[in-house]
């Protein structure tokens, strides 16, 4: 790791990290505030639901209906609007910390000065994760604070599920953020690099949705990552998520590695 | 100081450079001369380890230069033939953190060579005009003290005035034991800082060269105007050796032997002489096109 460019690093993208964090916590105050009055419908609303097929209701994790709080949020948001926005981020910095560097020749710089470009790469790297976490971090902070300022009481907030949540949201884009990374340390052209890196993360998250929607072609999930990461199954507290975030851990980890591995090997065009 | 020995890279389109291999010793200032395309830069980005050399070696201060030595580039200083500075950054907020990746406290000696090259170091990278990003390129490449500074291309975009500041820079860092290895594509540039060059053609060494040497073998091109067509006839054939002759306009290209010519054409009235913008082929036509009678 190099200091210097860390902070470098942290410093130039800083208003981009904050941008997301606050999107995403606004996002999470804005559901909150909305729950009392589907709560208060809820029955009507889970009637509505059983009108649905149960695909799309699958698809959207909405099975467990507007009852609770972790619930409400773990469909709508949890599992469509937050992997949105963090797939963005994630594809959009990694290609930013690399490919982008590379493509307009920057990284010479970086690479004349007395550090190695495993350390360099591995600096991106962590650039990435901390920015990663510290949106989960916000999103989660701004949940409790909801959570308590705006609705109260009549509506608790499970916060070992809740935490759960973003813990597995967060080892997900962990992943996510290693594939993107690995594509970008390797890539000469930075807008190949985001297209490419864009179509797997957007395409596992529709593999996923698909394989949701019907049993007949679930296998297609196991070709994603998102599969690893069930929202409504953490709020309904089936199962360990232990497992799972195992994996997740692991999978990124090999990835930045290889993509550290591989940029300190190739050529580059500089 | 720095040895290039036997470096080669084909890429797959078939381009690239062979063999190439060249010293510069200690307060030398090597030049790097070749066409655009030749390979000057390839052979600069195998030195600075941006990429693997499919054979050959490079040492810097007698230490392996391979992709993974690190510490060797803190004796380094480079000037990229293309620069490009990280987004967001003013020249002076770029100079601190690159003053800070190269590990070396290079306050003072930064803050005179931006008196020297006289800009505003406060400028906002994005707003800089090309000239004044390579000032910011060169402060860069010279601020930390280096042993060795590896310069692509140094004067692009410096007007006369800065190119002459820019020699002079060279010549002291020279003279306090800096080794300097220049490219160009252009003889002039070379010919005011370096002591040694190595001619670089189709990605193979054509020749390295003392200067004085190089400046024996140029052919330059010099534009006669004469006052009719006749005596311009009549001078193409008194045995000089004439590039053109078109009307009363006649082009020469002498090679060492300037006396020759002044005789020749003093027998006849002159309206003008001009010596003629010339690019790197044809100045070392030698190496270039009749490489079979090279020495």
């Amino acid at each position: 790791m190099n200091v210097p460019l860390l902070r470098r690093m942290l410093t130039t993208h800083s208003r981009v990290f904050l941008n997301y964090a606050f999107g995403s916590a606004f996002y999470i105050v804005l559901m909150f505030w909305l729950y009392p009055s589907m709560a208060d419908n809820s029955e009507a609303l889970d009637d509505l639901m059983n009108e649905l097929p149960d695909g799309v209701v699958n698809a959207f994790g909405i099975q467990n209906g507007f009852g609770t709080l972790e619930a409400f949020i773990s469909g709508e948001f949890y599992g469509l609007i937050l992997p949105i926005l963090l797939t963005i981020f994630a594809v959009s910095l990694a290609t930013q910390l690399m490919a982008r560097l590379v493509d307009r020749g920057s990284m010479a710089y970086l690479l004349s000065t007395p550090t190695t470009r495993a350390r360099v790469a591995l600096t991106q790297a962590l650039v990435l994760v901390i920015g990663l976490i510290l949106i989960a971090a916000v999103t989660t902070l701004a949940g409790f604070a909801s959570q308590a300022w705006i609705i109260g009481d009549g509506y608790p907030l499970n916060a070992e599920r809740f935490i759960s949540l973003n813990v597995a949201v967060l080892a997900l884009f962990f992943a996510i953020g290693g594939v993107a990374f690995l594509i970008s340390s390797l890539a000469n052209d930075e807008k190949r690099a985001t297209g490419l890196s864009g179509a797997i993360a957007f395409g596992m998250f529709t593999l996923d949705l698909l394989g949701k929607i019907s049993e007949k072609i679930e296998w297609l999930r196991s070709l994603s990552l998102f599969s690893l990461f069930r929202p409504s199954d953490i709020v309904s507290g089936q199962g360990a998520i232990g497992l799972e975030l195992t994996v997740l851990f692991a999978i990124g980890l090999l990835l930045y590695a290889a993509g550290i591995y591989g940029f300190a090997k190739r050529d580059l065009p500089l | 100081m720095l040895i290039v020995e036997g470096l080669t890279k084909r890429f797959p389109s078939g381009r690239g450079i062979a063999d190439i291999s060249f010293e510069a010793k200690q307060g030398e200032v090597f030049g790097f001369l070749g066409p655009n395309g030749a390979g000057k830069s390839t052979t600069i980005r195998l030195i600075m380890g941006f990429m693997n050399p499919d054979r050959g070696r490079v040492t810097i201060d007698g230490r392996d230069a391979g992709r993974r030595a690190g510490d060797v580039r803190s004796k380094v200083g480079y000037l990229p033939g293309e620069i490009s500075f990280l987004d967001g950054m003013s020249g002076r907020g770029f100079l601190d953190f690159l003053g800070a990746m190269q590990r070396v406290d290079s306050k003072a000696k930064r803050e005179r060579l931006i008196e020297r090259l006289q800009f505003d170091a406060d400028t906002p990278i994005r707003k800089m005009s090309k000239g004044m990003k390579q000032k910011v390129g060169i402060v860069a490449a010279l601020m930390h003290d280096p042993a060795l500074v590896i310069l692509d291309e140094p004067t692009t975009g410096l007007d006369p005035l800065m190119q002459k500041t820019f020699v002079e820079l060279i010549l002291e860092e020279k003279r306090r034991g800096t080794t300097f290895l220049l490219s160009s594509h252009s003889f002039p540039e070379i010919e005011r800082t370096c002591d040694r060059a190595a001619i670089i053609k189709d990605g193979r060494l054509a020749a390295v060269k003392d200067i004085r040497e190089l400046r024996s073998l140029q052919r330059k091109l010099f534009e006669l105007v004469f006052d009719n067509a006749e005596d311009a006839l009549a001078f193409s054939c008194s045995g000089i050796e004439t590039a053109s002759v078109d009307g009363s306009r006649v082009v020469v290209a002498v090679q060492g032997d300037y006396d020759a010519l002044v005789r020749a054409a003093a027998r006849y009235p002159l309206r003008s002489i001009d010596a003629a913008a010339q690019n790197l082929e044809d100045v070392f036509m030698h190496y270039y096109d009749r490489k079979e009678i090279a020495p």
